[in-house]
C-alpha cells in the first residue's frame, strides 16, 4: 500500500528518545545499560526505516524493540548472576534514599522488585498509558495474560507500597481524614 | 483509575533522555554508514579474488582431465597395436600352415 509519510531519522530520535530510554531504564534499572539499549534500538530502527509506514508505526516499533532488547539484557545479566533489585539498591541507594526521596522515586524503586512480566505490563500501562489490548499487541502476547500481569503487578506493588512506604500510607490516611 | 494508579502514572512519567544521547546515536549511525560505504570495495575485491581462484582451479582441473584422457587414449592405441600385431602374426601362421597342407 502506498503511503506519503517520509521517515526522518533525526526527528524520530528527537521525538522518541525519552520514551525508549525510559522504557529501558525502568526495565533494567541501569542508566548506562539503558542508554546502550536506546542507542542500539535507534540504530536498528535506522536499518528498518524502509518498513516503517508512519510516525505511530515507528513509535509502536520502538516500544516493542526497546522492551525486547531490555528483556534480552536482563536475561544476559541473569546468566551473569546479577539481580535487578540488588543493582537498583546499589545504584540508587534504596535503603537510605527511600526514606528521604519523593514518593514517585520510591514507587519506581519498588517497581524494580516486581517480576519481569508484571513490571513490563505496568511500565507500558502507566508510563506509556497503553490499554491492555495495545500492550498485548506490543508484546505479541494474549490480552488475558497482559490483564493478569497488570492485576497481579498492581496488587503486588500496592502491597509493597503499603508495607514499605509508611509515609505513603500516612498521607493516604491523612487525606481520608483518619 | 483509582488514586494509587494516578500516583503510578505520575511516578512513571518518562525520564528525560541523557544529554548527548541523540548526538551519540547520530555518530554511531555515521560510523556505520562509512563502514557500509567502504564495504562494497572490499566485497568487489573479494569477488575478484574468488573468481581468479575458482577459474584457476577450473582451468587446472580441465587440463588435468585432458591429460588423463590423452594418457587413456594412448593406452588404448597401444593395446590396439598389440592386438593388431598378434592377429597379423596368427594370420601369417594360418596362411603358412594352409600352404604346407596343400
Amino acid at each position: 500500500m502506498a503511503h506519503d509519510w517520509q521517515p526522518d531519522f533525526e526527528q524520530l530520535v528527537d521525538e522518541n528518545q525519552s520514551m525508549v530510554f525510559s522504557l529501558a531504564l525502568r526495565m533494567t534499572g541501569d542508566r548506562g545499560l539503558a542508554e546502550e539499549i536506546a542507542q542500539d534500538v535507534f540504530l536498528e530502527l535506522d536499518r528498518h526505516l524502509g518498513k516503517i509506514e508512519s510516525a505511530a508505526h515507528a513509535c509502536f516499533w520502538l516500544r516493542r524493540v526497546a522492551m525486547n532488547r531490555s528483556a534480552d539484557a536482563l536475561r544476559r545479566r541473569r546468566v551473569r548472576g546479577l539481580h535487578l533489585c540488588v543493582e537498583m539498591e546499589e545504584h540508587h541507594g534504596l535503603s537510605e534514599e527511600a526514606r528521604t526521596s519523593p514518593l514517585s522515586a520510591r514507587l519506581e524503586q519498588l517497581l524494580a522488585t516486581l517480576p519481569e512480566a508484571q513490571r513490563t505490563a505496568l511500565v507500558l500501562r502507566y508510563q506509556e498509558e497503553l490499554t491492555p489490548e495495545e500492550i498485548a499487541a506490543t508484546l505479541n502476547a494474549p490480552v488475558a495474560t497482559v490483564k493478569s500481569n497488570l492485576q497481579r503487578g498492581l496488587k503486588l506493588l500496592r502491597a509493597k507500597a503499603a508495607n514499605n512506604l509508611q509515609e505513603y500510607v500516612r498521607q493516604k490516611e491523612y487525606a481520608r481524614g483518619v | 483509575m483509582d488514586e494509587f494508579e494516578q500516583e503510578l502514572r505520575q511516578a512513571f512519567a518518562r525520564h528525560p533522555a541523557p544529554p548527548g544521547l541523540k548526538r551519540r546515536i547520530m555518530q554511531r549511525r555515521r560510523a556505520l554508514e562509512l563502514r557500509a560505504h567502504a564495504f562494497p570495495w572490499q566485497r568487489i575485491a573479494a569477488v575478484i579474488l574468488l573468481s581468479v581462484v575458482f577459474s584457476g582451479a577450473a582451468a587446472w582441473h580441465k587440463r588435468d582431465e585432458q591429460r588423463k584422457g590423452e594418457a587413456a587414449r594412448q593406452q588404448v592405441m597401444t593395446a590396439l597395436r598389440i592386438t593388431n600385431h598378434a592377429l597379423n602374426q596368427m594370420n601369417s601362421q594360418l596362411a603358412a600352415h594352409g600352404h604346407a597342407q596343400k
